[in-house]
């Protein structure tokens, strides 16, 4: 890679108190490079556009500069902290002639990778974790809505994730501008652009931000796109004109309960087949919300709070199958068999909220949101958590992650504190009293199938 | 527990250099800089075949001297790649080489589904064979067709007019020239085309990038939008810029 800026040396910039220093180049490529810096002791990114990119986006800087004033939507992107240009001093340094300019963001912590090292499944990661991931997509994305905002370029390659975790850090937020206002110059990326973008019919904005939002998603979930079935099969060589038949002119979407052109192949498209089933009712549902009736009405589509809240409730929905230990997320209720090797799932003990109801599994947590019924999705700050006995996992309690100690209530009616830290065994409990609300241990109404 | 151990579908996306091992790639270290250009894109190259799971980037070369050979016949995915330096010497069958391409890019041994290949033709002089012929039977194979042809003019003595009609003549598009052959006048440059072909088209051909209003949405000539080449980065070592061939 030439790298525009000179690795090593101390820049100036307009606007800076400080001069720059260019600790190393992190990549590039047709829009400008990225360079870690160090500026007064703290580590930053900083993104340099190459002459052509700023030429072709009258808007850019305009958008910049309101991003940087509005600040970020949440900590889940790595937005524009300031804009910069070099100074008189510090300009013959930069390796290019013509005038351009960059922006400082923070730097990606090292534990977070490309999405698309889980896309192309060399990642080692959990469904819990890719859930949690979906999640905070969701959640990201609808804090940037409710600011008025759409980011236009939804796709892999902006996403990272901390495969540990499931945390999520959303990137190349250059294109963010407020809903309909600026005609900036991107349009999407193929394969994830809504149709009546990628056919010229419309400007991206947040309704086709939620149709790409969905395409993500589904890609998290399934390692697979939604449109490619039998009708990607047929393609010979997947060139422009083809991607835009399939994505563009008449996508059919590979689920799509009415419409079955476009199925997916049992041995080309495995994974969808695998993974699709692992995931309950409603969440499907709201795929086929977007990818069939919203494929061609924009206003259809699954919106943010509905990912949120889907997502929320089937990681609430998580049990493990005593068989071979896999995640399992099917709805309640009726008995189910285990996605994976096919054991009959165990009817599990469930804590009853005043806003939901979580199945106890452990690492499954419970939330503000599962006490107050105004309180948005939120899995940053966990109330509770599910654990195991650490002598004998199959014994399940519940650990108090609040500040105040809770009061457990047994089922003769005696009670005993439970301090902050502390887990109480969920098998001879009825109720907890804690600050935010009172949880109810439901115990199953038949024996379990292992026992 | 692990996500499901599920295989991405994906499409081979073959790349093939055709490399002028002519008499006169000898002179002025014209062949080693374009060992040197490769050898140093493959890590690049790498990267963009990791980042692009829809892609299996596979490589393939032919030289071209007195006779037209394989150099590396198998497809290779690239980060199992290891290039071995090519030898100058002799005269110029391109048409020849052209035949060799033709014939591998028939199905079989093509694949029945694929991305678009990518040729990339570097010369620095003129054909001495019959290169119509070549480019005739190259361009009867659909492959060759869908393929994003490209040329690089290595020094002032390449035929630029035989390059051109190698990668097509097309015309000019609202807002964008029509496409040329690169012309590398020194061996920094000729870096910077090799890179530009082995990672930002490949990554064009294999999973597309973001798309500006720009680039026409209508597919016109090309069945791949080529992204912008590289920007001209100052030499840093070099005020004056390196060594005219």
């Amino acid at each position: 890679m030439s790298w525009i800026l000179p690795e090593g040396a101390s820049l100036e910039f307009e606007g800076l108190a400080a001069p720059l220093r260019i600790i190393r180049g992190l990549g590039g490529g047709t829009q400008g490079q990225v360079y870690e810096v160090e500026l007064e002791g703290e580590r930053l990114a900083l993104k340099w556009y190459l002459p052509a990119c700023i030429a072709r986006d009258g808007g850019l800087e305009r958008r910049l500069v309101a991003s940087i004033r509005a600040t970020a939507p949440n900590e889940d992107f790595l937005w524009p902290i300031a804009l910069l240009r070099a100074s008189p001093a510090s300009r013959p340094l930069i390796r290019i002639r013509q005038e351009s300019f960059g922006y400082l963001m923070p730097l990606r912590p090292p534990a977070y990778v490309g999405a698309c090292e889980h896309a192309s499944g060399r990642l080692a990661i959990g469904l819990r974790q890719v859930l949690r991931a979906c999640f905070g997509l969701a959640d990201a994305f609808h804090a940037l809505h409710l600011a008025g905002l759409c980011y236009k370029d939804v796709s892999l390659g902006n996403l990272f994730l901390e495969p540990g975790s499931g945390s999520i850090l959303i990137c190349d937020n250059d294109n963010v501008a407020v809903d309909g206002a600026d005609h900036g110059a991107v349009l999407g990326t193929p394969g994830f652009m809504a149709p009546e973008v990628l056919l010229g019919q419309a400007r991206p904005g947040a309704d086709s931000d939620l149709f790409s939002l969905a395409v993500l998603l589904f890609r998290l979930l399934t390692r697979h796109d939604p449109l490619k079935g039998q009708m990607e099969l047929a393609i010979r060589c997947l060139d422009e004109p083809a991607r835009r038949r399939l994505c563009g002119e008449d996508p059919v979407f590979i689920f799509d309960p009415v419409d079955d052109r476009n199925r997916p192949d049992p041995i080309e498209h495995a994974a969808a087949l695998i993974t699709w089933p692992i995931y309950p009712r409603p969440l499907q549902a709201l795929f086929e919300q977007t990818f069939c009736r919203g494929m061609k009405q924009p206003s259809r589509r699954a919106l943010t709070g509905q990912w949120k809240q889907e997502l929320a409730r089937t990681l609430d929905r998580r049990t493990l199958c005593l068989a071979c230990g896999q995640e399992n997320f099917q709805a309640s209720g009726a008995p189910a068999l285990c996605w994976s090797c096919g054991a009959p799932l165990p009817e599990p003990i469930t804590l009853l909220l005043a806003h939901g109801s979580v199945v106890a599994a452990p690492d499954n947590e419970l939330h503000a949101h599962h006490f107050d019924a105004l309180a948005g999705e939120d899995l940053r700050r966990p109330l509770a958590r599910v654990v195991a006995h650490p002598q004998d996992p199959r014994r399940l309690g519940l650990r108090n992650l609040q500040a105040a100690a809770w009061s457990a209530e047994t089922h003769d009616g005696r009670s005993q504190p439970v301090q902050p830290g502390e887990s109480c065994s969920l098998a001879a409990l009825a109720r907890i009293q804690s600050p935010a609300g009172p949880i109810a241990v439901q115990r199953p109404t038949r024996p379990s199938p292992a026992t | 527990m692990p996500f499901p151990d599920v295989k991405l579908a994906n499409r081979p996306l073959h790349f093939l250099y055709l490399c002028d091992c002519s008499g006169s790639m000898a002179a002025s270290g014209k062949m080693q800089a374009l060992n040197q250009a490769i050898r140093q894109s493959l890590p690049g190259m790498a990267a963009v075949a990791r980042d692009n799971p829809e892609a299996r980037v596979l490589v393939r070369a032919v030289r071209f001297a007195d006779h037209a050979a394989w150099h590396i016949e198998t497809p290779t995915p690239v980060d199992q790649l290891e290039w071995r330096d090519l030898q100058a010497g002799g005269i110029t069958a391109m048409g020849e080489a052209l035949k060799l391409v033709a014939a591998a890019l028939q199905t079989p041994p093509m694949e029945v589904r694929a991305l678009p290949p990518v040729l990339v033709l570097i010369s620095d002089g003129q054909p001495t064979d019959d290169f119509a012929a070549g480019l005739e039977a190259l361009l009867r194979v659909p492959w060759a067709q869908k393929a994003v042809r490209l040329a690089i003019a290595l020094g002032h003595d390449a035929d630029l007019e035989v390059l051109q009609r190698f990668i097509g003549i097309e015309p000019a598009t609202a807002g964008r020239s029509p496409r040329r052959p690169l012309q590398a006048s020194n061996a920094t440059s000729l870096a910077q085309y090799i890179q530009w072909a082995s990672t930002a088209v490949v990554g064009a051909a294999s999973m597309p990038a973001s798309r500006v209003s720009e680039t026409p949405l209508e597919p016109a000539a090309g069945n791949i939008p080529l992204p912008d080449l590289p920007p001209t980065v100052l030499d840093p070592t070099d005020d004056v810029g390196p060594l005219v061939w």
